[in-house]
């Protein structure tokens, strides 16, 4: 026997016994609380998981997620973290492309779409990344300009006004000629924010855009974001830990956790859900499903 | 057991040739889209050549003076005094400078100062999912980013490669006249010996070496995860790559070159 043999004897053996032991008597409890219900909200959905599967080397975070998320509503993916929440985001633009399923948005199946028609469809979305995705190399006001510079033509004096009104929407008016590594966590989001929503898009997506805030800031963004929505109107998903900001602006809510969807629909009837993983998660408490591991 | 020792050794085997494919995947689209309209890349493409020259003609100075001096230079005129016949560095340096050394000396400059930047630059904006929101807004990082560094990169070594072997050629001198040689004869073997294929061949060989640079600092850089530790871990990958595709390249480029031009075989 080899040396390289050799060493490779104790490891082995172990290694299959845990991974079957992992997978097999977890499958029947794993997904007990995952019933799947997705109640009516009767509009049409704007964007669909379609039995989604998507796993990072052995790592598998997406297992055959279902989900819809309304037109014309402010929806809110909630989950424990690292279930994937932000890897659902990045399917929903195509940076991130699912292993097996499909993904919809308006009706047109995202990876399957031409380099040139992902670019064209990506005009629709407003995102702001988790955490923030500024460029580095442009100072506040660049940045909040450049959707704009890079989609419309209109003039310098308008692109200003627009970019002036939405930083101080968000309370950066003084920060505008600050580069994003002069800023503190928070701003940098609020900026991302701003971003997000300079082109007036149809489809929102907020990767947590209340983590780093102080309570009342995330009130007030929490205003903002029911503000812009009433406004603008179109598909809003927003994602965050904050069962409070949840509470104030979620019509509708999507729990997400182990790769599916524990229970989706209006948020009012979520909130009344006899499902203990939902009752424990949406009211924060320690007792419940879901433990630390 | 067998089966996963087997799997064990070549996974990292198949992991490499499959970034290499990603790679000349990455060379291709390159192209097509540097060649393909719009052009929007011109703005960053002069920021580009202007930082890879700012930064990195006082290193190149002094290695290729140091190295010229030094390897060629000293030992070869070492060996040559032997024979008496130290007139014959000068076409020594035309074989050494001009076709290996000065194309080599610049790509390993412009990869540890240039590429390795541009890694790092690239490979933070990744980690930073600055990449990923420009994407999303519409620009495509291969024609905004990786064409200009492309494009610089290689214009910048093609350059390089005449600064280089100047400078090499003066280290060539210095031995000389360490050895209290007159140059006289230095240069008379020189020119003899040099001919306009071996400029053009050092030109194209060191401006390819700037296109291998580049694909694979880019490629690295783009492709970076793990936070800081990741982009660490990717600038350090990317010098080690982009020296095995030059060397490897280097072999195939001096191959062909002396098979397809004989007379260059001919030392007089
Ligand atoms: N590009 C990637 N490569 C490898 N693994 C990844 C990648 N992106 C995400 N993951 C993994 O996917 C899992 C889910 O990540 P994700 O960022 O979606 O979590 P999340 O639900 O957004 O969590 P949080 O609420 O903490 O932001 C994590 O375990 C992460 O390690
Ligand atoms: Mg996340």
């Amino acid at each position: 026997m080899s040396e390289e043999e050799k060493a490779d004897r104790p490891i082995e053996p172990s290694d299959r016994v845990k991974v079957v032991q992992e997978s097999a008597p977890g499958g029947a409890e794993e997904y007990r609380w995952h019933t799947g219900l997705n109640r009516p909200t009767g509009v049409p959905d704007a964007i669909e998981f379609i039995d989604v599967h998507k796993a990072f080397g052995r790592n598998k975070i997406l297992k055959g997620l279902n989900l819809g998320l309304p037109e014309g509503k402010i929806s809110m993916i909630l989950g424990p973290s690292g279930t994937g929440k932000s890897v659902c985001i990045k399917h929903m633009v195509g940076l991130l492309y699912p292993d097996d399923g499909d993904v919809l948005v308006h009706g047109e199946s995202v990876p399957n779409l031409r380099d040139e028609e992902l670019f064209e469809m990506r005009k629709k979305f407003g995102v702001l990344f988790q955490d923030g995705a500024l460029f580095g190399s442009m100072n506040l006001l660049d940045n909040v300009a450049f959707p704009l510079r890079q989609h419309t033509d209109k003039s310098e004096d308008e692109i200003m006004g627009i970019v002036n009104a939405r930083l101080a929407e968000v309370g950066l008016t003084e920060a505008g000629d600050k580069m994003p590594n002069e800023l503190s966590g928070g701003m940098r989001k609020r900026a991302g924010f701003a971003r997000a929503l300079v082109l007036d898009p149809d489809i929102v997506l907020f990767d947590e855009p209340d983590s780093g805030l102080d309570p009342v800031r995330t009130a007030l963004l929490c205003e903002l974001i029911q503000e812009i929505h009433e406004e603008n109107g179109g598909a809003y998903t927003v994602i965050t830990h904050d069962i409070m900001s949840a509470r104030r602006v979620a019509e509708y809510i999507a729990v997400l956790w182990r790769g599916r969807i524990v229970e989706a629909g209006p948020a009012e009837e979520l909130f009344n859900s006899d499902n203990d993983f939902v009752r424990q998660f949406l009211s924060g408490s320690a007792q419940g499903p879901l433990g630390m591991e | 057991m067998a089966r996963s020792v087997a799997d064990r050794s070549i996974a990292p085997a198949r992991d490499f040739f499959e970034q290499v494919g990603d790679m000349m995947i990455l060379t291709g689209k390159t192209i097509v889209s540097a060649v393909r309209p719009p052009f929007p890349y011109g703005g960053e493409f002069i920021l580009q050549f202007l930082f890879a020259l700012r930064l990195c003609w006082f290193p190149l100075l002094i290695s290729t003076v140091a190295f010229g001096y030094g390897a060629p230079g000293l030992q070869a005129a070492n060996f040559l005094v032997l024979f008496g016949a130290l007139d014959r560095l000068g076409g020594f340096f035309v074989l050494a400078s001009i076709r290996e050394f000065a194309p080599l000396v610049t790509a390993i400059v412009l990869a540890g100062v240039a590429g390795t930047a541009i890694t790092a630059d690239l490979g933070a904006r990744k980690i930073r999912e600055e990449l990923d929101a420009l994407q999303v807004l519409g620009v495509d990082p291969v024609k905004n980013l990786v064409v200009p560094r492309f494009l610089a990169l290689m214009l910048v070594t093609g350059l390089f490669d005449i600064y280089a072997l100047l400078f090499g050629i003066f280290g060539g001198i210095l031995a000389t006249l360490v050895y209290h040689a007159p140059l006289g004869p230095f240069w008379a073997t020189f020119f003899t010996n040099a001919s306009v294929t071996d400029l053009w061949g050092s030109i194209l060989k060191c401006t390819c070496y700037g296109a291998i640079i580049a694909i694979v600092c880019c490629y690295k850089g783009m492709t970076a995860s793990g936070g800081a530790a990741g982009v660490g871990r990717a600038v350090n990958q990317a010098v080690v790559i982009s020296f095995l595709g030059i060397f490897a390249f280097n072999y195939v480029f001096t191959q062909t070159l002396l098979a397809t031009h004989p007379e260059i075989n001919v030392i007089r």
